[in-house]
């Protein structure tokens, strides 16, 4: 009677090992064959995909989640022995899970900065974290839109002036004098504006704002930053902005074009000059055309022109690096990542990216990535 | 004059009777009120969670594939990955937490005198109130800063045996507290060595409370996120490795899918994890119940 209660004393603790033991040990693992069917028969991708097995991590913006997660089951499929993880933490997350070697690539909405904030220089610190150049190398172009719920309205024309006055709260209802004169003819209602904005700190807002501050310089003077600086409701993240502003007549947020369509917002034309212009793909690609490179050699940080007056360009973009190791310590990861943003960057990957709320990159730019990719070691 | 004595108390005294009567209905009253109250939450989060993420419960793949090439927008896939993750590190956590936290629990009951008995039961104080997220962050400061390791299983482990040995001393000391002194003393008095007495006849009788404990402690850290957010980012994938790479959770796939909250798919998929982990805790709690009293000293 006794011994066999001294050997129930050990249970608890031998109960929880047998259940995670028996856990792993029924690794019933078909993990492809779930998402397969949906890709998997249809993609050849021809793109010579050399398939290396093993794991590489990413972290950081959430702007470029759709289209990296459609990149990776593609991959994935393509290659069942590797595996890439993606974790949308945020841009500055990411990039500090980058300098600390935590992740092998960093995903974000702006390059690396070349000036020191807070004490650090990003590209210095990377650049020591891998023993070689960081470069940034662009993977897609993302459209923001600035998504407006306003009942029976289905086009709405802005420039950047009204636009930064809606969003710094100077133009309080849409029925605006400064709103109708861009919108000869539209009935708009007297519903008063509410402003969404990003609470965390947000690659969106960076370039939402370089946008705002570029275009309408007098209007909006606040310098461009993660950090919202005009009026408004704060909400986490693109989603719960979208979902804000999809729930409140009359609200108005900027985010990336995907969560505007997902959440039936209107998305409002641009006119910088030369007469509205809706955002299309196509569109959204002239603006990614237009940009200059501001890194050297294969370091491809861009450089956008955000106070474009170009007829048929629609201004607000960002454009989502993949930020990388030149030189990788572990060949294996070096191998991975390459052979993964090689797909990442392939046409045949990119064109798929429009339907996701995307526009790729111009085909000059294309080629540039592709050499850079190629470089990496 | 004594009349008029005994007359005041007949009047007074039913009065007196009912005040009582009032007050004792009125806290009655209130107690089943408080009682309610504190049901209502712990009533809706259950209702809700079952109705949003049962369904997904009982699709043929939820207990056995992983999300491995499902999209957020996708519907599909299971949260085996996740569950696997979950059980490896609270088995691994609970491994080295309760032998910690009992033979602590032992010392301070059994055998501490004096200052290191009153230093070690200070620091398990403070031990106990320590934020899930501090402990998280002394460890990232640890593991990552100073050591330069990557991020894996076995730190969110490390993490979680810190939240989890406090609760397992607290609770096995009282148990070992309730186990009356005479049992001691019989055992003693027959010429059996101390460490027998404890370990077959203290720790027997403590059992069940023991078990109660460390189950208290396991749910606690199988529940929690902190520590899994700052050091077990979330994956996919199926992974068994504590040491390297990265493993996915329970909590970190519901703090994924709900990122996505416009996505009716995500969403589902979110309350079915929340769910999953509920039923996990439960069915463990069960299980640690029967252990206990199959395994309890018959009287």
């Amino acid at each position: 009677m006794k011994r066999t209660t001294v050997q129930a004393a050990l249970v608890p603790a031998c109960l929880v090992l047998a259940a995670s033991l028996t856990a792993c040990g029924s690794d019933a693992n078909s993990p492809a064959s779930s998402g397969a069917k949906a890709t998997g028969s249809t993609t050849t991708n021809g793109s010579s995909t050399d398939c290396p097995t093993g794991t590489i991590n990413g972290e950081g913006s959430s702007a470029q989640k759709n289209a990296i997660e459609l990149a990776i089951t593609a991959y994935q499929d393509t290659c069942s022995g590797a595996t890439v993880n993606y974790n949308p933490t945020g841009s500055g997350a990411g990039i500090k899970q980058f300098i600390a070697k935590q992740v092998d690539f960093a995903g974000s909405d702006s390059a690396l900065k070349t000036v020191a904030v807070d004490g650090v220089v990003e590209a210095d610190a990377a650049a020591k974290s891998c023993g070689s150049p960081a470069w940034d190398i662009p993977m897609v172009a993302g459209p923001i839109a600035i998504a407006y719920n306003l009942p029976g309205v289905t086009t709405l024309t802005l420039n950047a002036e009204v636009a930064a006055k809606i969003f710094n709260g100077t133009i309080t209802t849409w029925n605006d004098p400064a709103i109708a004169a861009l919108n000869a003819g539209a009935s708009l209602p007297a519903t008063a504006i509410k402003v969404f904005f990003r609470s965390d700190e947000s690659g969106t807002t960076e370039n939402f704002t370089k946008y705002l501050h570029a275009a309408a310089p007098a209007v909006w003077t606040a310098d461009p930053s993660k950090k919202w600086t005009g009026k408004g409701e704060g909400k986490e993240k693109s989603a719960g902005v979208a979902s804000a502003a999809a729930a409140t007549p009359g609200g108005v947020t900027y985010a990336e074009w995907s969560y505007a369509t997902q959440n039936k917002l209107g998305v409002a034309q641009i006119d910088s000059g030369a007469g509205a212009v809706a955002l299309t793909g196509e569109s959204a690609g002239k603006a990614v055309a237009a940009a200059s490179q501001k890194g050297q050699g294969n370091d491809l940080a861009l450089s956008l022109k955000y106070d474009t007056k170009e007829a048929g360009v629609y201004p607000i973009i960002l454009v989502t690096y993949e930020i990388v190791c030149s030189r990788y310590a572990d060949k294996a990861k070096a191998n991975g990542v390459k052979s993964f943003l090689k797909f990442f960057a392939s046409p045949e990957v990119q064109s798929k990216l429009e339907s996701a709320g995307y526009a790729p990159l111009p085909a000059a730019v294309q080629a540039k990535v592709a050499a850079a990719i190629a470089a990496i070691s | 004059m004594s009349v008029s004595t005994t007359s005041r108390v007949v009047v007074t005294f039913p009065d007196r009777t009912r005040a009582r009567t009032q007050r004792d209905r009125a806290a009655r009253v209130s107690m089943a009120l408080a009682f309610v109250v504190a049901v209502i939450p712990l009533a809706w989060i259950l209702v809700t969670v079952t109705t949003q993420g049962a369904q997904l419960l009982f699709s043929s793949t939820w207990w056995v594939n992983s999300q491995r090439g499902i999209n957020s927008t996708m519907v599909g896939g299971g949260a085996r990955h996740a569950i696997n993750g979950t059980l490896i590190q609270a088995g691994v956590t609970a491994l080295i937490a309760v032998p910690i936290g009992v033979l602590t629990a032992v010392y301070l009951v059994e055998f501490g005198r004096g200052r290191l008995a009153r230093a070690v039961s200070f620091m398990v104080d403070i031990l106990t109130g320590v934020p899930s997220i501090v402990a998280a962050l002394f460890v990232y400061a640890v593991w990552v800063g100073t050591f330069g390791f990557q991020r894996v299983g076995f730190a969110v482990c490390l993490a979680l045996v810190l939240l989890m040995i406090p609760v397992v001393v607290r609770t096995t000391e009282e148990m070992l507290k309730l186990v009356p002194n005479e049992l001691r003393e019989a055992s003693l008095a027959l010429g059996v060595p101390r460490w027998t007495t404890i370990v077959r006849v203290v720790l027997p009788t403590a059992l069940s409370g023991i078990v109660t404990g460390v189950l208290l402690g396991l749910a606690r850290v199988m529940g929690e996120t902190a520590p899994l957010l700052i050091l077990g980012p979330y994956t996919k994938n199926l992974a068994t490795d504590l040491f390297s790479g990265l493993m996915p959770t329970l909590p970190t796939m519901i703090n994924q899918d709900r990122s996505e909250l416009g996505q009716a798919a995500a969403v589902e998929r979110m309350w079915a994890t929340a769910l999953t982990l509920i039923v996990l805790v439960l069915v463990l709690n069960l299980a640690g119940r029967l252990v206990a009293r199959l395994g309890s000293v018959s009287r």
